[in-house]
């Protein structure tokens, strides 16, 4: 089988895949023994009220009609409306349009960290392998990589607030004062030092407040580190394996006795192909961002997207949690099209046999 | 084995009981070692093995409630005549469970039938037919032998008999051991004359009585774990008929590999811990975290004479809040010893967290072994018949992939938690949190061993196997998965440490396991507010120990993979660990 038609049956097969999961979605939400207007109104719900959410909600029709309206429902991303009693009756389009930049914030800075730290970290470990440093970042690797997120959040936040002068950690620079001023370590950042036009789908900054960026970014690094050390030691380690087999491949035997200099025959071959196992691990990565963010959220007291996930669970409002699970599974499907787009340009030997 | 050398008869083979007769010293002593071995801890073991019992009267019972549980729901469809045919769906489910429940016992009933009453039925049926019909009349047998029990006197007389019987091992499970709380003593409070303490092993002070049954555990289980691989080596040395076996490279390898040696004994640690839980900690979980207010201990009080109190009253005294703080290893105010010193309810953390790495070995093993099987024979299935099953199978695994495992995870738990079915109610939700973890995990097993079971469908070994008129059951179970299960048992280790990591996230969350029941991730959340003050140690310690349980379960499966030598590919550190 050409890669192409492998690629064009794998695009094919995703149609399917996004059904089947929304259908996931519909048995949780509706099928399940939680009762989303018992959620809403609490146990005691009298006969009116909750009749009345029922019609609202569509939960008086028969089933097979309910999943008619939620599949057309989240397919022209009408994505209902929350029930949660803070903001009952907003649109759930309207809660991520005004959360998911929040979101977008912090997971842009964390997927920096794998790819500009991580990657090099792990080519330069693979280079040179067996020695102190290779050691020393092997070591760092593991021992990171075991550490819960969430815990390496709550200790990072203790750390960071014993900084102030007086306290254990006085010795580090304190961390309110460093750059611009902090009042809280938790919070959301402001993004509002910029402000975007869409110009036919092109987005055109039309104000940039340089201090406000540095205070988002500020605000925004701890979480970030957090969130993107997991996944910058996982890619570090695997990049450092992929180097170290290429370097050991008899091409570069041929290389090096052709008489190619060694900074090409890194640059130009052994990189290259060590690159192609990086492709689908950084792919996957954005689903671990995905929930990785929940958990960083709550920690750092972000209102972010995986914040609204977890009110929304937490208290029942299934509609909303529902709609979002779908969201984030349209996401992951567009990045394992691209991980496959990307696989089928770089990697020529991927078919469908292996 | 010894089947398959009677019937090639070729060659001159002893079976291993001849050649146990043939040298008996070795096996001997390796026996008595074991017999001793056994006999100090003769109570905890037959205590596992009421446990085990435990557990397979509860999923025989979670089987036998299936019928009501069908027969209610179906009713409910058919609305006025609900009743009536709820009862007749009740019936004949019960009758259903029953017989697959007794097919289970019916094929080894059958091998020991003297006759085939399908071969004195019709002689000329084919063989494997014979087979599945004889099995068939033995569970019919089988079945109305037990109505006969059920529907007569005799049934009385059996519940009388299996009572006695379950008393009897009662009874020696509440034998003294070597490792009992008994046999070191060390709860007492200092005697009133100044001279040591009153109660504990020996007079010693608390704080060394506890390290020293610590001890005596860890020393006991490590002889056991020797004298385990001495009987391999025995095994290996005397009585095995191969001198060498490709197992005996891998086990050398991995004798060799000091990170993998590193991670072995870190999960050792750890398993030791969950499963001699109740007597790690320096008290009782009962007494000083479920029921505090039932349990008495005595005291010397201040003015100097023996007092005694309820724990829960001493444990508001002994709070870690930033306030007050009972540190690790000191004395709270009532000379009760605290290892990982207390919590913010002035409990006992050590105590908590040995409890909690139990529950945590449970959901991993719960896990792991449903996804795995799951992934496993799936595996085989879709790489035996590929086609249309291995197309289902990707997408039954991209469709759970699609959405990111912690958001699944999240909602099936909020929703299914409120199932009123008994499974939700054992470890406050901690076995439901292993069914949705399995559901969630399965698809990454079933990826990381389908490339391995697809190379071994198309080996040559296995086309002789068909071309030999082999059952493609057998052909899986015997031919392929073998092979495959050593790849199982690298992602097995190393996803365990993810679950681990999970698990304690969403009892971070809030969603995870409830309390009363002992979690890390709960102990992080309960002292969160506490990390910046003196009483930093309520989130620190677990933390530290789950780090050290996921760095030794990743470098055992780093090892296991470098010890079976297969090819490098699995890049099993993609990924796994970095979810929560």
């Amino acid at each position: 089988m050409s890669r192409w038609r492998y690629f064009g049956l794998r695009l094919l097969l995703t149609i399917p895949i996004l059904f089947l999961a929304m259908t996931l979605v519909f048995m949780i939400t509706r099928m399940g023994p939680l009762d989303p207007v018992t959620a809403i109104l609490g146990p005691e719900a009298s006969g009116g009220a909750s009749e009345d959410i029922r019609q609202r909600l569509g939960l008086d029709l028969p089933l097979w009609r309910q999943y008619i309206d939620f599949m057309v429902g989240l397919l022209t991303f009408d994505l209902g409306q929350a029930w949660v009693a803070a903001q009952r009756g907003t649109p759930v389009t309207a809660l991520i349009a005004e959360r998911a930049p929040r979101t977008i914030w912090l997971g842009l800075w964390a997927i920096m960290l794998p790819i500009f730290i991580g990657v090099p970290l792990g080519f330069y470990a693979g280079l040179r392998s067996n020695t102190f440093g290779d050691w020393i970042a092997s070591f760092l690797g593991i021992v990171w990589q075991a550490m819960p997120n969430f815990w390496l959040g709550i200790m990072l936040l203790a750390v960071l607030r014993q900084t102030r002068p007086g306290n254990q950690f006085d010795f580090l620079p304190d961390w309110y004062e460093l750059g611009p001023t902090t009042e809280s370590l938790l919070g959301t950042p402001d993004l509002s030092f910029i402000a975007i036009d869409w110009f036919l789908l092109v987005p055109i900054p039309t104000m940039f407040d340089f201090f406000g960026f540095l205070t988002a970014l500020k605000q925004i690094t701890p979480a970030a580190l957090v969130l993107g050390s997991a996944l910058m030691v996982s890619e570090m380690r695997i990049g450092r394996t992929a180097v170290l087999e290429q370097v050991n491949a008899n091409y570069v035997e041929t290389a090096k006795a052709k008489g190619l200099k060694g900074r090409t025959i890194v640059w130009k071959h052994i990189f290259r192909n060590a690159s192609i196992p990086l492709v689908p691990v950084l792919m996957s990565e954005i689903s671990i961002l995905i929930g990785g963010s929940v958990i960083i959220e709550v920690v750092f007291g972000i209102n972010g997207i995986g914040q609204l996930f977890y009110q929304a669970v937490l208290q029942g409002d299934l509609p909303v949690a529902g709609s979002l699970a779908f969201v984030f599974a349209v996401i992951t499907l567009f990045f394992n099209v691209l991980q496959d787009l990307l696989y089928t340009l770089i990697d020529p030997r991927v078919g469908f046999e292996q | 084995m010894s089947i398959q050398n009677t019937q090639t008869g070729t060659e001159e083979t002893t079976t291993i009981q001849q050649k146990v007769l043939e040298n008996k010293r070795p096996a001997a002593i390796w026996a008595v070692g074991m017999l001793v071995l056994v006999g100090l801890e003769f109570g905890r073991i037959t205590g596992w093995v009421v446990t085990a019992g435990g557990v397979a009267a509860l999923i025989f019972d979670l089987f036998v409630s299936l019928p009501a549980i069908i027969g209610s729901n179906v009713g409910g469809v058919f609305g006025f005549a609900g009743d009536f045919v709820a009862t007749g769906v009740r019936l004949v489910t019960t009758v259903a469970v029953a017989l697959l429940l007794l097919a289970i016992p019916a094929g080894t009933v059958r091998r020991l039938l003297p006759v085939s009453p399908a071969k004195e039925l019709r002689p000329e049926m084919p063989v494997n037919i014979r087979l599945l019909v004889d099995r068939a009349i033995v569970t019919l047998g089988l079945f109305v032998a037990a109505l006969l029990i059920v529907l007569t006197p005799v049934g009385g007389a059996v519940d009388s008999i299996i009572a006695a019987i379950q008393s009897l091992f009662d009874s020696a499970a509440s034998v003294q051991t070597l490792t009992s709380r008994e046999t070191i003593p060390n709860q007492g409070y200092e005697s009133p004359s100044g001279s040591g303490w009153e109660g504990t092993f020996m007079g010693l002070s608390p704080a060394l009585a506890w390290a020293l049954r610590v001890t005596v555990i860890y020393l006991y289980a490590t002889l056991l774990v020797f004298w385990i691989w001495k009987g391999y080596t025995t095994y290996r040395q005397h009585y095995r008929e191969a001198d060498w076996t490709p197992l005996d490279d891998s086990i050398d390898r991995f004798r060799g590999h000091k990170w993998g040696l590193f991670g072995l004994a870190v999960v050792f640690a750890f398993l030791v811990l969950a499963i001699w839980a109740p007597v790690m900690g320096p008290t009782t979980i009962e007494a000083n975290h479920y029921e505090p207010y039932s349990n008495e201990f005595q005291y010397l009080g201040d003015s100097g004479d023996v007092q005694s109190t309820f724990h829960g009253t001493a444990n508001i005294q002994s709070r870690s809040n930033g306030d007050s703080n009972v540190g690790p290893m000191s004395y709270d105010d009532y000379g009760r010893w605290a290892p990982f010193g207390t919590n913010a309810d002035g409990k006992d953390l050590f105590t908590f967290l040995a409890f909690g790495a139990r529950t945590s070995l449970v959901i991993g093993l719960v896990t792991i072994g449903l996804s795995g099987m799951f992934a496993l024979i799936l595996a085989l299935v879709s790489s035996y018949y590929k086609g249309i099953i291995d197309l289902v199978a990707v997408m039954g695994s991209d469709t759970v992939q699609s959405i990111p495992a912690l958001l699944l995870i999240l909602m099936l738990m909020v929703t299914l938690r409120e199932f009123e079915h008994p499974i939700v109610g054992i470890y406050d939700g901690g076995i439901l949190l292993a069914f949705i973890l399995a559901f969630t995990y399965w698809p990454g097993l079933w990826r990381s061993i389908r490339g391995p079971t697809l190379q071994v469908s198309e080996s040559e070994w296995i086309d002789a196997a068909k071309s030999y008129g082999q059952k493609p059951s057998v052909i899986m179970r015997k031919h392929m998965a073998p092979y495959v299960l050593a790849y199982m048992l690298i992602y097995a280790s190393l996803i365990l440490g993810t679950i681990i990591i999970t698990t304690a996230a969403l009892s971070f969350l809030g969603i995870g396991i409830g309390a009363p029941t002992p979690e890390w991730g709960r102990m992080i959340e309960s002292g969160r507010g506490y990390i910046s003050t003196q009483s930093w140690h309520i989130s620190t310690i677990p933390g530290i120990m789950i780090v050290f349980v996921v760095i030794g379960f990743n470098a055992l499966g780093d090892a296991i993979r470098d010890a079976i030598d297969i090819e490098a590919d699995i890049s099993g550190e993609s990924a796994t660990g970095g979810a929560a």
